[in-house]
């Protein structure tokens, strides 16, 4: 099935380290290998510390890699490019960030803010056309044209996130990384988001590569999802393989962590504690192997044994 | 049956308008009307503000009338025109050459706030441009950091005698003198500020869509930094003032030929015991420009920061 | 139902702040009564009040806060005409306890754990400190901290988040509390880390017998701690009952939304149930329901005036127009409509959330 896919996003072997202090490098991603296809929402989900952020600012060229490489229909976007290039992958790719209070010039209007990236590579045609298009992209998020003469501080959490939105909608991007977008939300905006990026998505034909923290999020909004822990990439599956067939276990205990709305279940509930200390080291250093086609798992030969066992066990079930 | 009705209606269902809550009510914000709203609500300061207003243009108005030039002295054989206490002729008395002190304060007070306004303007303007590049470039940081090392331990009075000797005195020596070094000072400020605010989410968000190092600068740090820029003319003016006074009561500053507050100062000191007001006029006319060109811009720094608006 | 004791009952709370020259009404009429022994949770977003609210219940408003309206009884004493600090020793911290999201702000970073626990010990219970620091080392492994006794010399920057949360939780259950307050104890931390101080909380609650008010916006939290829970929207309760009642027969259409917009709940390639619009603004005044603006079943009333609380059962209360027996009847959305069931669906085999134990 992934075969016919187009990939619009590779990375290969990529770490990320930073030197804090100067003696120890810390490597906050470690040899990251994901593929995404044009047209899905790939998620990434792990706690703090992970490095999901990391990976998303290396592919938006905040963070430089220090091994590997990230390749943008099929061309290299890591490293050093050629200023053409650069223009290009910027329009192509577009970041929304986790904190709509703190991602916002908060000394320029609305206006400003939604038509920086039209300015920086003037996509219109005369004043009335970029008016026009920033009207457009505020009424795609549902925000009214008299609020462009606004500044950020006097919109609400769920407004300035649209705003957000607004921002990297109006550059046609094809890919879109959005960085936990609506962990820093009330819970009563957040659905409002979700819907809204759903409804570009489809509209626009966007690919989204998705970062998160809780699994409950992710299961609705993704195609594909790769559970990230430490740095390292634990699982890589469609989402109801996922959810079906967790096979790490750091996985399995992110999925005991989602909370349910249900009180008797939740009340009964048992945690799943992982632990990485606690785990069985021996034998060869585990890599992420494919297990099934397109389910990844981080194992080594003794652990694959293990996991295909309980997946036949459990596909058996069904 | 009429309130039945009324009843009834008020238990049917409203209209649900899906904008009805997205707009916003509050009156529309204006940064700069907010900043001036702040500032004026504050009375003392605009009192001080009006006096301020006042004494500056009194003093470069009031020197055109007066005509004076400290090199002119018609009464200097005038026994009784020397040393005359204040009166309604002479408001600040006569000096010991017989010439008004009146006039010469306003003199020296015009070219003492001309030489600080300047070398204000020049190094704010050249240390904002550089700092707020140097603070972007982590290339530029290297050897920019050599150069303020080296500039800011040029000892000052050292570097004004060395000037003086080289270009004489006068207006534009002196505006050079104090501007060839002080700007680094500037510069090495607003680098840091550029620092602090370099790399929050907002600017990492523009850098996303591709917004050039220079809009960067003039649109995401600088806006932010009005009111600390406003803090440091605030402190920096009254400094220059006093700077100018300095080197001029030392001799290096503005030349005999030019009045200066420094100048006037230098030379009543030597009155302090029998005619003491000769010294305290220009002294008190300094102290209040500087207070209140402090208190001013102090508050008007105060008013440029968001947070204190509403 | 048997009967119970009330150990704290806040009547008619209303707290306003002064921003620059606006007032601000952060809590509005705002009754409680807390049971002993019970799990009270009150759920809400930001802006609601509800972290407001509790702040009453141990003097700890923002100075430009003041209660302006109600009382707050607990052992007999008006907590509200307490002004001091002194008026509130033996009271705050050492009978009503409060644990705040950021464990950092509660611990004082240059110095060590152990230090920071013993001191409370030795000023509420009047110890010697070597006795204090037996208690102190006992509470921290009664927490979950392993080696405790060789923790016990660490800072606070040696300890991870959940690790700092739970020396937190030490402290404040350190001189035995009868009330503890969490305030929003897990919204900084991890999904996984955040089950597990959960777990410990309602542990320690069942060993120590104390009430805990338990603050969040999380419904899935509130699902798992809670016996009753209020919900607050626009600074008041807008519906109690006890959690399943909240769960499962939900009155208020800013419930059933709160409820019906989870992302647990939604389905791919389907919207998710969405709440329009913004929360209210405290600065104006509000009329009618505060929720009417963004609530698809707002009747016309609820622009106009204010409803009242109405009875559902003896444990459960709800203040909507909806309930009144003039108003059209409305049922609940689909979503949430035979929520265990569906729940059940989704946890048992085969279930998108189920884990093998």
């Amino acid at each position: 099935m992934s075969n016919n896919k187009e990939v619009l996003l590779s990375v290969k072997g990529a770490d990320v380290a930073f030197d804090n202090g100067g003696k120890k490098l810390f490597r906050a991603v470690k040899n990251a290998n994901f593929d995404i296809y044009r047209g899905e929402t790939f998620s990434l989900v792990g706690e703090s510390g992970s490095g999901k952020t990391t990976i998303g600012r290396a592919i938006m060229r905040i963070n430089e890699l220090s091994k590997g490489e990230i390749l943008f229909k099929g061309k290299r976007i890591s490293g050093r490019i050629s200023k053409e290039e650069d223009r290009d992958v910027i329009r192509s790719i577009q970041m929304i960030f986790q904190d709509p209070a703190a991602s916002l010039n908060e000394r320029a209007t609305i206006e400003y803010c939604i038509s920086e990236g039209l300015y920086n590579f003037h996509l219109y045609k005369d004043e009335a056309d970029r008016i026009e298009k920033v009207d457009k992209a505020l009424k795609d998020v549902g925000l009214l044209p008299e609020h462009k003469s606004r500044y950020p501080h006097e919109f609400s959490g769920g407004q300035r996130q649209r705003v957000g939105i607004a921002r990297a909608m109006i550059m046609e991007p094809e890919l879109i990384v959005a960085d936990e977008p609506i962990s820093a939300l009330d819970v009563s905006i957040r659905a409002q988001v979700l819907n809204l990026m759903n409804k570009l998505k489809e509209e626009k034909g966007l690919t989204y590569l998705f970062i998160a923290h809780d699994l409950s999020v992710v299961r609705f909004i993704s195609d594909r999802i790769a559970v990230i822990h430490l740095g390292r990439i634990v699982e890589i599956a469609e989402t109801e393989t996922l959810f079906k067939y967790p096979l790490h276990p750091y996985t399995i205990s992110l999925l005991s962590a989602v909370p349910m709305p249900d009180p008797r279940i939740e009340k009964k509930k048992e945690l799943i504690v992982y632990d990485e200390s606690k785990r069985d080291h021996s034998g060869e250093k585990p890599i992420l192997q494919e297990i099934r086609p397109g389910h990844f798992v981080f194992a080594n030969d003794r652990e694959m044994k293990e996991y295909e066992a309980k997946l036949q066990e459990m596909e058996a079930r069904g | 049956m009429e309130n039945n009705n009324k009843e009834k209606d008020l238990f049917s269902f409203a209209d649900f308008d899906e904008y009805q809550s997205e707009h916003i009510a509050a009156p529309r914000y204006s940064y700069w009307k907010s900043v001036w709203r702040t500032f004026f609500k504050d009375k003392f300061t605009v009192g001080v503000a009006i006096l301020l207003i006042f004494i500056i243009s009194f003093a470069m108005i009031q020197p055109i009338f007066s005509g004076y030039d400290p090199m002119i002295a018609p009464n200097i054989n005038n026994a009784a025109m020397k040393f005359q206490s204040p009166s309604s002729a002479y408001w600040f008395g006569t000096d010991n050459i017989g010439n008004s002190v009146f006039d010469a304060v306003w003199a020296g007070a015009k070219n003492s706030i001309l030489v600080a306004l300047i070398c204000t303007a020049i190094n704010m303007v050249i240390g904002i441009i550089v700092g707020s590049i140097w603070g972007f470039s982590k290339k530029m940081d290297k050897w920019m950091i050599e150069i303020y090392n080296v500039l800011s331990n040029v000892p000052f009075l050292l570097l004004a005698i060395i000037l003086s000797y080289i270009l004489g005195s006068g207006f534009k020596p002196l505006i050079f003198t104090m501007t060839v070094t002080e700007w680094v000072f500037v510069a090495y400020f607003i680098r840091t500020q550029v620092m602090i605010i370099r790399d929050r989410e907002y600017n990492l968000a523009s850098k996303c869509l591709g917004t050039s190092t220079w809009t960067m600068i003039t649109k995401n740090i600088l806006p932010y930094l009005i009111s600390v820029i406003m803090t440091y003319i605030a402190r920096i003016i009254p400094s220059y003032i006093s700077y100018e006074v300095f080197l001029s009561y030392m001799g290096l500053g503005l030349g005999s030929s030019i009045a200066s507050l420094g100048k006037i100062i230098s030379q009543y000191t030597s009155f302090m015991k029998g005619y003491p007001h000769l010294f305290w006029i220009p002294v008190s006319v300094l102290a209040t420009i500087s207070i209140s060109l402090y208190i001013v811009g102090q508050k008007l720094a105060d008013a440029a920061d968001p947070r204190t608006h509403r | 139902m048997e009967e119970r004791n009330i150990i704290l009952s806040a009547k008619d709370i209303v707290v306003k702040f002064r921003v620059r020259d606006n007032y601000l009404t952060a809590i509005r009429n705002v009754s409680l009564d807390l049971y002993e022994g019970e799990t009270f949770a009150i759920v809400g977003e930001s802006g609601s009040g509800k972290s407001v609210f509790t702040k009453t219940f141990t003097g700890m408003l923002e100075s430009n806060g003041q209660i302006a309206n109600g009382s707050v009884m607990y052992d007999g004493k008006d907590l509200t005409q307490l002004k001091t600090d002194k008026d509130w020793e033996g009271i705050r911290g050492a009978k009503i306890a409060t644990i705040f999201q950021d464990p950092m702000t509660s611990l004082n970073p240059i110095r060590t754990i152990g230090s920071q626990i013993t001191e409370v010990i030795v000023k509420h219970q009047k110890v010697s400190n070597a006795e204090a620091k037996k208690q102190a080392i006992e509470i921290m492994e009664r927490v979950g901290i392993i080696n405790a006794e060789k923790r016990f010399d660490e800072y606070p920057f040696q300890y991870s988040g959940g690790m700092r949360q739970r020396i937190v939780i030490a402290i404040a259950l350190s001189c035995h509390p009868q009330i503890l307050i969490c305030d929003e104890p897990t919204t900084a931390l991890d999904v996984t880390i955040q089950a597990q101080i959960i777990d410990l909380i309602k542990k320690l609650q069942q060993e120590l017998k104390f009430t805990t008010i338990y603050i969040t916006h999380d419904l899935g939290v509130v699902a798992n701690v809670a016996d009753r829970v209020g919900v607050m929207y626009g600074g008041q309760i807008i519906e109690y009952g006890t959690v399943e009642e909240i769960f499962y027969e939900p009155a208020h259409p800013y419930t059933w939304a709160l409820l019906s917009s989870l992302p647990q709940l939604g389905e791919k390639g389907k919207e998710l149930y969405s709440i329009h619009g913004t929360p209210p603004s405290l600065y104006n005044e509000i009329k009618g329901d505060a929720f009417a603006p963004r609530n698809k079943y707002a009747l016309k009333i609820d622009f106009e005036q204010e409803p009242p609380f109405f009875k559902i059962s003896d444990t459960h209360y709800a203040k909507t127009w909806l309930l009144d027996p003039r108003a059209p009847k409305v049922e609940k959305p689909e979503v949430i409509k035979d929520l265990h069931e569906k729940i059940t669906l989704m946890t048992e085999k085969g279930g998108a959330y189920y884990v093998e134990q």
